[in-house]
């Protein structure tokens, strides 16, 4: 049953991992989902066991951990609402940008960047020649 | 036991009710503020009760324990808190005297001080999760607060990276539960010794590279320029003074407190790690002229110090990771809100904040590095002293690099000013306003109090390491 649940994760990761690497940032915020559904599954795969309902135990057999699926729950709702805020950024980021690309959000950093950096350039500029004159 | 739930509890609901407030009229901004003062109340009254090694516990909801939440304030817990509540509280403070510009970021900050407060008072793995989710929730919402519109795209790089690395940490803790079968660290710490060599090292490398990410290691690190170069200030200085502590913390919690061999196995690769942080980050800083990307550079830089502390280990070795994280937090909440301040005094602050950073007394700053050089003397290592010289020595330059050209050449330019307001910044810029500046020279003043008196802190990060030492030895 671990083996199972083991290439399940990797597989359900794997995919994930996949889908965060690629260009569309939806596709993004679907690997997210993906990589905490792996995540949920661990934690039930680790505490796994066959028995009553913890609520009702009727005595005859082991009751099942109920831990467990208390932290699954917790994990389902944050990564909900996790997917939740992803999704809006992503959507912010559509309504300035009028794309939903990473490549296009890495170009549009870049030049942002390069902006700055040669505000930068022609601050130095002016102010060297003002520093040289003031040495004399 | 009543200080430890209202340290939670207040700033909670006050954050939730702000939620539904307005929080760009200022009145709302003050009641944050007041609900982060109950807060750093409560915690002060905590710390009071449980230095120097006492600790208290409460379990929620009247379960028994095991069943119910369990909240559990030990030394190292308080003072991280502590520090970090103090550091939200002044960017706070500093940014409702400037003017908040969104109407959520009063409640996000009152949230993400919660979320930390809990992180650092739990004594349950699993709730350290949730805790700290709740934390980087708000602090994901943060980061696309400003006007810079180029900051959505760090705010999404930065939430998607850091949700890798918390769900890295939720497998981390599924795993800590199978091999273990509890989740309170104290049990975890005991059990730890027993379990199988292999399970504890794929464990131990999972939480690390989970918190190797949050604090912004060298390998982890390629999120976080771009992040806190766009930021507001105030968000500058939450993520660096009070965010990265959750790495700082979770590294000294679960690598020295509950899983004390496996980090003695893996110190030579911790201080290579580090190491490699420390020239890293040093380096790349000297080269950056943007203020906000060379103090997110050298972010990367002071976690490798904490990074090869930690390395080191024993007493010394912890207290000084403990000392170094509290200091660098400080001073590098004092550069991110005096950076982009104008007027007198400001620079006054400034300065302190780059000797702090750099390591010079009478600055607090120079006791982390004076730590840092003690438990390098401590085992004998030539390299680690030579290592921490340059690295300090390159802070010393990026530092007074910054310094210079902020406050001595006059403007700073933003992208896309033209020539006219180069020229008419560069001549003169309006001073900020003096409550503004006053949040700075406050915490100027603290660092500097830090540094002239420093017996408290040296004692406090002693008491906070020896909680460590204590469960390794257990």
């Amino acid at each position: 049953m671990t083996l199972i649940f083991a290439l399940a994760v990797a597989i359900v990761f794997g995919a994930g991992a996949f889908l965060v690497l690629t260009n569309d940032l939806v596709r993004v915020v679907a690997g997210m989902v993906l990589i905490s559904q792996s995540a949920v599954l661990v934690v039930i795969a680790s505490g796994l066991t066959r028995g009553d309902a913890p609520i009702l135990p009727t005595g005859d057999k082991q009751p099942s951990d109920p831990l467990v699926q208390a932290m699954a729950l917790t994990a389902i709702v944050i990564g909900l609402a996790v997917t939740a805020l992803l999704l809006a950024i992503v959507a912010r980021v559509r309504a300035t940008l009028r794309s939903l690309e990473v490549r296009e959000l890495a170009r549009d950093e870049a030049e942002h960047t390069a902006d700055l950096e040669q505000s930068l350039d022609e601050m130095y500029e002016r102010l060297e020649p003002a520093e040289e004159s003031e040495e004399q | 036991m009543t200080a430890l739930a209202l340290a939670l509890l207040l700033p909670w609901v006050v954050g939730v009710l702000l939620l539904l407030a307005d929080g760009r009229r200022r009145v709302f901004g003050w009641v944050a503020v007041g609900g982060l003062l109950a807060n750093l109340t409560a915690l002060v009254v905590l710390a009071i009760d449980v230095l120097p090694d006492g600790s208290r516990t409460i379990v929620t909801g009247g379960w028994e324990g095991g069943v119910g939440i369990v909240l559990r304030a030990d030394a190292l817990g308080v003072v991280f808190a502590l520090l970090s509540s103090f550091v939200v509280l002044a960017a706070l403070v500093h940014e409702v005297l400037d003017g908040v510009r969104s109407r959520t970021f009063p409640a996000l900050v009152v949230l993400l001080a919660t979320g930390l407060t809990g992180l650092f008072l739990t004594g349950d793995v699993f709730n350290f999760y949730v805790f700290f989710e709740l934390a980087m929730i708000a602090a994901y919402v943060l980061t696309a607060y400003g006007d810079d519109r180029h900051q959505l795209g760090a705010a999404l790089i930065f939430a998607v990276v850091n949700l890798v690395g918390s769900f890295l940490f939720l497998i981390a803790v599924a795993a800590t539960y199978h091999v273990t079968g509890t989740l309170s660290m104290e049990d975890v710490a005991t059990r730890m010794a027993d379990v199988e060599p292999n399970a504890a090292i794929l464990i131990a490398v999972t939480f690390f590279v989970a918190f190797g990410t949050k604090l912004g290691l060298f390998p982890f690190h390629f999120w976080l320029p771009a992040v806190y170069a766009g930021t507001r200030p105030a968000v500058a200085a939450i993520l660096s003074g009070a965010l990265a502590n959750i790495g700082a913390y979770g590294l000294l919690r679960f690598g020295a407190g509950l899983l004390p061999n496996e980090l003695a196995l893996g110190s030579t690769v911790l201080i290579v790690i580090g190491s490699a942080s420390v020239i890293y980050g040093a380096l790349l800083a000297v080269s950056r002229r943007d203020p906000a990307e060379m103090l997110a550079y050298s972010a990367i830089g002071q976690a490798g110090y904490v990074l090869v502390a930690l390395g080191v280990g024993g007493p010394i070795g912890l207290a000084a990771a403990v000392l170094y994280a509290i200091l660098n937090a400080l001073s590098k909440a004092l550069l991110f809100l005096s950076g982009a301040l104008r007027g007198a005094l400001v620079a006054a602050a400034f300065a302190v904040g780059a000797l702090s950073l750099a390591g010079m007394p009478p600055t607090a700053g120079f006791l982390g590095k004076l730590a840092l050089f003690r438990s390098g003397v401590d085992i004998g290592s030539v390299a680690l002293v030579v290592l921490l010289f340059v690295g300090g020595a390159l802070s010393f330059v990026y530092a007074f690099q910054l310094y210079q050209h902020e406050f001595w050449r006059g403007g700073r330019v933003h992208a896309g000013t033209d020539e006219a307001e180069i020229n008419a910044t560069a001549d003169r810029q309006p001073a900020s306003p003096v409550a503004v500046r006053a949040v700075s020279v406050v915490l100027a003043l603290v660092v500097l109090g830090l540094g002239i008196w420093p017996e408290p802190l040296l004692s406090l990060s002693a008491d906070a390491a020896a909680v460590l030492h204590g469960g390794a030895t257990r």
